[in-house]
């Protein structure tokens, strides 16, 4: 016992010698981690001379995406291949949640493929990871597709927004306001609302009717959607995408932010959103709005299949309605995926004609068909939709948010820290009580300039 | 260095020989303790004195991220966090290991006592990831916790523990103390059975009651038993991480960050592995200052 007591036991001089060393080793620093300085730029990263043919010899391309994402993807890829029968495409997926920390190492890889899901496009331009697109959007006319479509996907001088183009989606998100037609029906809403007021009416009877006015879920965070619903509109979707993609300047902290956070903290004290707002997670709102006890779900297109199977026929959608009539109808909507092409990959040609088919009747239908609304003109044939699907209204609610150019993106996705770090726990102090509107969205906004090194 | 007597110097070179045989056996384990743990040690230390995201160029920036730690608002509160669940992950299993084992030594039946141990060590198995999301689901509103309260009549009590500012924190450590509380009691049971028998006989013969057994006999013989046990909880309780990332994330707001989650945050969400590692090693130093006190606390005199 003695001796063993003994022997197990670190000797101070052990400890500190250890310590030191470990210091020493620190300071003095080996060499620097990462690559060097200099070998950042050697791919190509804007092409000059670009062909639209995917060329005569076999061409073997390797795509990357979230596993969330394969069943859209293997059949994008099915029909293109089928097209184009000397290319083939190999996919690799990773988890969903672990895309964003994957991505920026595959973009940097020496052998990245040639496909990538492009999570944020200022990253992949800071080093000249990603290709810039702008010739083959000449060469095969891409400028033509509605702005609001391809806006989240240029870049210029590290900002995103505008510039060159360096990515092409796969199809949209969309996200507004789902509701239970027979509870609308018994708070006596025969059509959407048309104002944020007409809305907060229609959810003060549903409460006075012992229901739920709005299923919000924050454990994750769901309830930045409501707020920002509101935001979209308020402060203009501009403003908000300026924000979001980081130009010099933006700021969250705006008159209009606070308004919105003041009302969506007004709606949770007046008892319109589920009592535990915060413990609840999106499977428990899933849930809870299919009990038929929930008016309002703020969530998206990637919920409308599940509800067409739990709730068969039940369920609607609208845009989140602006303050005023008429005003202005945006919704947060980004892309399915957004493929870009790294500097370094080899076949640049074919990949980008991967991209142009990924806007072609027969993408839009699969993108639908897997329920994302469809990338490209309006005046292309419309995809079908299965009838009696909820899908129908969000495709609806997308093509009148799209024609509006009410298309933003989602303010957690602002910096790769900001949803963890800040909109989750300052929205729960938010639904608290804990916190003001004011110090809301200070707190983010100061959160947001620290990442940014502001 | 109490213990050590007077060698000659015949002693020293046979010893000497002898210890350079001893580590020629232990080069095997020696070099993976150099490049699994040694090596991201040192580099983790390295990395915390750039500004670097992980894949791109990094830029050397001193101290800064150390500063950082130590002025970041929420950064206290975590490591406050981490040290209120000490008192989930170590005090309470640690009494509650010793009840068990006393009255397992009591029951004297071989049945009993396996029977005990079993079921005690069970959640020892269980991965804490995997224990914290079936907590998650019995904290829920709907859950197991809350339904119990609704059937002893206690409606008053109940809520959605996890998303409670006040509550969420002891309930992510109750989730701490059954994980422990098995590895506690099987030290200590197999502490108290080496525990001569007629120490008690004796006791008892002398008229002590079993309180007074138990402070004169098993905590003094279990002396080192609970030290591992305080040793090994404590570092699981600061360097938390599974328990806290599956059931909370550090939410609501933030009352239940720890270090442990916001070393991962910084690293695999934020890409700022300069920080991250600042952070960590932070994490380390204070975890190796209140470790080393407790291993001299609890050196048998």
């Amino acid at each position: 016992m003695q001796h063993a007591g003994h022997r197990s036991r670190p000797t101070r001089r052990s400890v500190v010698v250890a310590l030191g060393a470990l210091t020493v080793a620190g300071a003095a620093g080996c060499s620097a981690p990462g690559p060097a300085a200099s070998d950042a730029a050697a791919a190509d990263a804007t092409p000059t001379t670009v062909s639209t043919s995917v060329g005569s010899q076999p061409v073997a391309l390797r795509l990357y995406d979230g596993q969330g994402l394969k069943a859209v993807d293997d059949a994008l890829i099915a029909a293109f291949t089928k097209k184009h029968p000397t290319v083939t495409i190999t996919p690799t997926y990773d988890p969903d949640n672990v895309t964003t920390q994957n991505q920026p190492r595959q973009l940097a890889s020496a052998t990245p493929p040639d496909l990538v899901r492009v999570i944020s496009v200022t990253a992949g331009t800071k080093n000249n990871l990603l290709t810039n697109l702008d010739a083959y959007a000449t060469a095969y006319g891409w400028d033509k597709l509605p702005a609001s479509q391809l806006a989240q996907f240029r870049a210029k001088d590290g900002v995103a927004g505008s510039g060159s183009l360096y990515a092409k989606a796969s199809g949209f998100t969309m996200t507004g306001l789902y509701y239970n037609k027979k509870l609308a029906q018994q708070v006596g809403m025969t059509a959407p609302p048309r104002t944020v007021d007409e809305l907060a009416g229609y959810m003060d009877r549903a409460k006075a009717a012992g229901l739920t006015g709005m299923v919000v879920a924050n454990k994750e965070g769901g309830g930045v959607f409501p707020f920002q619903l509101l935001v979209n509109s308020a402060m203009g979707p501009e403003n908000v995408s300026k924000w979001v993609f980081n130009a010099p300047g933006a700021t969250i902290n705006t008159p209009e932010a606070v308004a919105a956070a003041k009302t969506v903290q007004g709606w949770n004290s007046a008892g319109l959103f589920p009592a535990s707002v915060n413990a609840l997670d999106a499977t428990a709102a899933d849930a809870l709005f299919a009990s038929g006890k929930g008016l309002f779900f703020p969530w998206g297109n990637w919920d409308a299949a599940n509800l067409d199977k739990t709730m068969p026929g039940q369920v609607g959608f609208f845009p989140m309605p602006p303050a005023t009539a008429g005003g202005q109808v945006a919704a947060m909507s980004d892309a399915a995926t957004a493929f870009g092409i790294p500097s370094k990959s080899e076949n640049k040609d074919a990949a980008a004609a991967f991209l142009d088919f990924l806007s072609s009747d027969e993408a839009r239908q699969i993108a639908v068909d897997n329920g994302f609304m469809p990338s490209g003109l309006s005046s292309q044939t419309a995809p079908t939709i299965k009838s009696g699907s909820v899908l129908g209204d969000v495709t609806k609610a997308f093509g009148e948010v799209s024609a509006a150019g009410g298309q933003v993106p989602f303010v957690q996705n602002a910096t790769a820290g900001i949803s963890n770090r800040a909109w989750t726990p300052e929205s729960q102090l938010l639904f608290e009580g804990s916190s003001t509107p004011e110090q809301f969205l200070t707190s983010v906004q100061t959160k947001y300039d620290e990442e940014l090194k502001r | 260095m109490t213990g050590v007597g007077v060698l000659s110097r015949a002693d020293l070179g046979v010893r000497s020989r002898a210890r350079w045989a001893g580590w020629l056996f232990a080069l095997p384990a020696l070099v993976m303790y150099a490049v699994f743990e040694l090596y991201p040690i040192i580099t983790a230390v390295q990395y915390s004195f750039f500004d670097w995201d992980g894949i791109n160029v990094s830029k050397p920036v001193g101290l800064a991220n150390y500063t950082r730690v130590f002025t970041e608002p929420q950064l206290l509160a975590s490591i406050v966090h981490s040290f209120i669940l000490i008192i989930f992950f170590t005090f309470l299993p640690v009494l509650l290991g010793l009840v068990v084992a006393s009255i397992v030594r009591e029951i004297r039946s071989k049945w009993a006592g396996g029977a005990a141990r079993t079921l005690m060590f069970l959640p020892q198995i269980i991965p804490g990831a995997a224990s914290a999301i079936a907590w998650t689901w019995m904290y829920s509103p709907g859950g197991a916790v809350n339904q119990l309260l609704r059937a002893l009549g206690l409606d008053a009590l109940t809520r959605a523990w996890l998303g409670d500012f006040t509550w969420a924190l002891p309930a992510v450590g109750i989730i701490g103390t059954w994980l422990a509380t098995g590895l506690c009691t099987l030290l200590l049971m197999a502490g108290i059975g080496k525990i001569d028998g007629s120490l008690y006989e004796a006791a008892s013969l002398d008229g002590a009651n079993r309180y007074h057994q138990f402070r004169a006999i098993t905590l003094p013989g279990l002396r080192q038993e609970i030290g591992v046990c305080v040793t090994i909880t404590i570092i699981a309780a600061l360097a938390s991480f599974d328990v806290v990332f599956m059931s909370t994330q550090g939410g609501p707001g933030y009352s239940t960050q720890v270090p442990g989650v916001q070393v991962y945050q910084l690293a695999f969400t934020e890409n700022r592995i300069g920080q991250s590692s600042a952070l960590a090693v932070v994490l380390s130093l204070i975890v190796l200052a209140v470790i080393l006190p407790i291993q001299r606390l609890f050196r048998e005199k």
